[in-house]
């Protein structure tokens, strides 16, 4: 058996890694740039060091992470990343609510940490080494309990990091209270570290132990993925709203992993290799625009001081740079053509549809409905951010902080130009991008040798060949019909004269921003259609004068946290009993904590002898 | 033979450090112990001739016998304390449970620790039993003098055990912890002249009304 500290301190560059590398620099690039702008001003100059200092090492962290080769060296650089993103989530520790989320996130991360230590050390015990190679090994001849255990515990481990639903609490808290720049890089590429340990640990070092295993993370990230969504269509804090869709991301990538994961164990080994490369293309994308919404969001906190968005609006005749950045990324992740968004969503789709029409009866239904939560998905991530972009920065503005609003400073214009483009370049070079993401996701999976080289002009994936719907055809039919319409436009409406005039006026000359769509009535029709599960209710407050007249009138509407009120209030208040009941060994009396180490002795001596 | 001699010496003088009711008295207790462990660490020196030896011995008695002692008494009648130890249980009582710790250390030693040679695990049975009587005296004496004492009689019960077992520690590590210990009741001695200065007691018991 190898000394635990006797480490073989290496670095694994395959696919998989130099992937991950690649997407970590890609988003960390812009973010530093953004930077310069975004704290000058608003903070000192000793707090803009520490936060380089931070933001340096956060970025050494997470690519430690995804390099290294031994799995004691791999937590140690975690824990580091874990660690390092809670000062940053405290930056500005001034301020309640970024403590409190810290804390929240803090002990969260922990947990997650405490599950992937325990199944290393399962792994450790059997392999005798922490080396990835060795525990690969390993891991093949490891007891079916043994490796279940395994599963489960680095799956609640990583899906903690990653925020998995119901463990995504702390996401929505700590990403919005972080710096912009660092948000971006949270959203974007650390939670992305968690697939990779999902990929990394499970799939290719544990291996995929049964059937069941994809069907559970298939389902989780179903879940994710609407939960993540509609909590989105609810909430008006700019930030948390694409924290939420952070949570949708997460599902949609986990989508392709898990459906990778099956497919393994059915026997469809092209089919597997297709959608974790379908999956990692929705990585990188969601890194892409993530990290660029994150950014403008940051610029509009940055110009208004408010990220509620119902005292937003009007911004796109102020920022309209932003705004435009802004609307790319909007538009990429709903998932529209030509941004990347809609090719990631598509393959997965694509995927999907095969593995249902080569599977057979209840896999068929199974694949057929994570398919259909996709594409509810991907609707309503369209509607959130219609909303998002509509309230924020069309109509009038809303407030004081709207309208004195200026656009940002250069070095932020620039990293939200760059990744403006970085959607429309992996939008527009799928077909490149894809063949390499094919070979990483073949080296991942094992399988190297497989003949499986499809690339998006010639789908020939299909196993019945007469069945797939191919990306020409979808794209002639897109073409086909945009022109079209453009035509059907022009003949009906013909040449107009345009008219300038204030904005949504509707013709009545003097409404002003109290009689503007407001967000929270944008969001009704969902709240409606989910009551069952946000389980809405109101407050209504009247002062009458009489009973003719009511004198004022407040009016306001909730929904309640599920998870957070049936989940874990009831867990806290478990552990905070035992805490307090445990509290009574701590008298506060020198003499009977010194009584605890002499009775310590003498029971260790009684044991000594009982022996 | 004569280290036969010093060592039950030793412990009738734990034992008479038990049963003392004032302060001064618990205070010479110790200074007799101190001296007793002088006797011995300068026997171990001259049958194994180490020169090393000979300077600990010194440093025993310089330390232990002459400067703490006269320091704690200097303290406790700076700080003018009723003399009363604070007992929470009387002599008689506290000499029985003693007499049940040496009991137990005894057997612990004859089953657990294998000596061949038999002055050897009295020994050990016996620096065990001054060591749990230190912390004995921490837990049931009430003022922070005697934790101190307390303490200083945990430690003197160490160094006899590594004197007469393994002929003294490394002559560094000696030194250091020499200097710990000298620092360590300093550093206590204030801490007790200064919760009497806020406190107007130095009752221990009182303390923990402290608690947040």
């Amino acid at each position: 058996m190898a000394n635990i500290f006797d480490l073989h301190l290496g670095f694994i560059l395959d696919g998989l890694s130099l992937f991950f590398l690649s997407a970590i620099l890609l988003i960390s690039a812009p973010a530093a740039v953004y930077s310069l702008g975004y704290l000058k001003g608003h903070f000192p100059k000793g707090k803009i060091i520490y936060n380089w200092v931070l933001f340096i090492l956060f970025v050494i962290s997470m690519l430690l992470v995804v390099t290294v080769n031994n799995a004691l060296a791999f937590l140690i650089s975690w824990e580091l990343m874990s660690l390092i993103s809670y000062f940053l989530v405290v930056f500005d520790e001034k301020s309640e609510k970024s403590v409190s989320a810290g804390t929240t996130y803090v002990v969260m991360t922990h947990i997650g940490t405490a599950f992937i230590t325990a199944a290393f050390l399962i792994l450790y015990k059997h392999a005798g080494s922490f080396d990835f190679s060795i525990l690969k090994t390993a891991a093949s001849s490891l007891s079916s309990t043994a490796k279940t255990l395994v599963f489960i515990f680095l799956l609640i481990g990583f899906g903690t990091k990653a925020g998995i639903v119901p463990l995504h609490i702390w996401l929505p808290q700590a990403h919005p209270q972080a710096p912009s720049h660092i948000s971006s890089l949270m959203s974007g590429v650390m939670i992305k570290t968690a697939i990779y340990g999902i990929i990394r640990f499970i799939i290719f070092i544990l291996g995929v132990g049964s059937l069941w295993w994809g069907n559970l993370v298939l389902v989780l990230a179903a879940v994710s993925c609407v939960v993540g969504v509609i909590y989105a269509l609810m909430e008006h804090d700019l930030k948390k709203l694409l924290a939420y869709h952070s949570v949708e991301n997460i599902g949609i990538i986990l989508l392709g992993v898990a459906a990778s994961m099956i497919f393994l164990k059915v026997n469809l080994p092209v089919l597997a290799v297709f959608s974790l490369a379908a999956g990692l293309y929705h990585l990188i994308n969601h890194a892409i625009f993530k990290g660029l919404l994150f950014l403008c969001a940051g610029s509009v906190y940055n110009a208004t001081g408010t990220r509620d968005i119902e005292k937003l609006g009007g911004l796109i005749k102020k920022m309209p740079y932003t705004s435009a950045a802004f609307l790319v990324g909007a538009m990429a992740i709903s998932a529209l053509p030509p941004l990347n968004g809609f090719v990631s969503e598509w393959l997965t789709l694509q995927a999907f549809f095969q593995g249902a029409l080569s599977s057979t009866s209840g896999m068929k239904v199974f694949l057929s409905i994570s398919a259909a939560a996709l594409a509810l998905t991907s609707g309503l991530a369209a509607a959130c951010f219609v909303k998002a972009f509509g309230i924020t920065f069309l109509a009038q503005p809303r407030s004081n902080k709207a309208v004195e609003a200026k656009e940002v400073s250069f070095s932020m214009k620039l990293s939200m130009c760059f990744l403006s483009v970085l959607t429309f370049v992996f939008g527009l070079c799928a077909a490149v991008i894809f063949k390499i993401l094919v070979s990483v996701s073949k080296s991942a999976l094992g399988l190297e040798a497989l003949n499986a080289d499809f690339s998006l002009n010639n789908f020939s994936l299909a196993i019945d060949n007469n069945t797939f719907v191919s990306l020409p055809l979808v794209a002639l039919i897109l073409i086909v019909s945009a022109a079209a319409s453009i035509i059907v436009i022009f003949i009906l409406y013909g040449k107009r004269k345009t008219r300038r005039y204030n904005t949504w006026d509707c013709g009545y000359y003097r409404l002003d921003a109290r009689n503007e769509y407001s967000a929270t009535a944008f969001s009704k029709p969902f709240r409606i259609a989910f009551s069952f599960f946000l389980l809405p209710y109101k407050k209504t407050e009247k002062i009458r004068e009489s009973f003719y007249h009511v004198k004022t009138f407040k009016y306001e509407t909730f929904t309640t946290p599920v998870f957070g009120k049936y989940i874990y209030a009831p867990l806290l208040g478990v552990v905070l009993g035992i805490a307090r009941f445990m509290r009574r060994l701590q008298p506060g009396s020198i003499h009977l904590y010194i009584s605890y180490i002499f009775v310590t002795i003498i029971a260790l001596i009684i044991f000594m002898k009982a022996f | 033979m004569h280290n036969y001699i010093f060592l039950i010496s030793i412990l009738l003088v734990t034992y008479y450090m038990v049963i003392v009711k004032r302060l001064p008295a618990l205070i010479s207790g110790f200074r007799l112990q101190s001296f007793l462990l002088f006797l011995i660490t300068a026997s171990f020196a001259f049958y194994e001739k180490e020169a090393a030896l000979y300077i600990v011995a010194v440093l025993i008695l310089f330390l232990k016998v002459i400067l703490i002692p006269n320091f704690l008494k200097g303290i406790s009648r700076k700080i003018q304390v009723n003399e009363n130890l604070g007992l929470f249980l009387n002599p008689q009582l506290s000499i029985v449970v003693v007499l049940i710790l040496t009991y137990l250390s005894y057997l612990f030693t004859f089953k657990v620790m294998t000596f061949t040679d038999k002055m050897q695990s009295a020994t050990f049975a016996l620096t065990l039993c001054i060591v749990l009587t230190g912390l004995f005296i921490m837990i049931f004496r009430l003022k922070a003098i005697t934790q101190i004492v307390g303490l200083l009689v945990m430690e003197n019960g160490l160094f006899l055990l590594a004197v007469t077992m393994c002929k003294g520690m490394p002559f560094l590590v000696e030194m250091s912890i020499f200097l710990d210990v000298f620092i360590s009741v300093i550093i206590l001695g204030i801490f007790v002249y200064r919760i009497n200065a806020l406190f107007t007691h130095i009752d221990v018991n009182k303390l923990s009304n402290l608690r947040g």
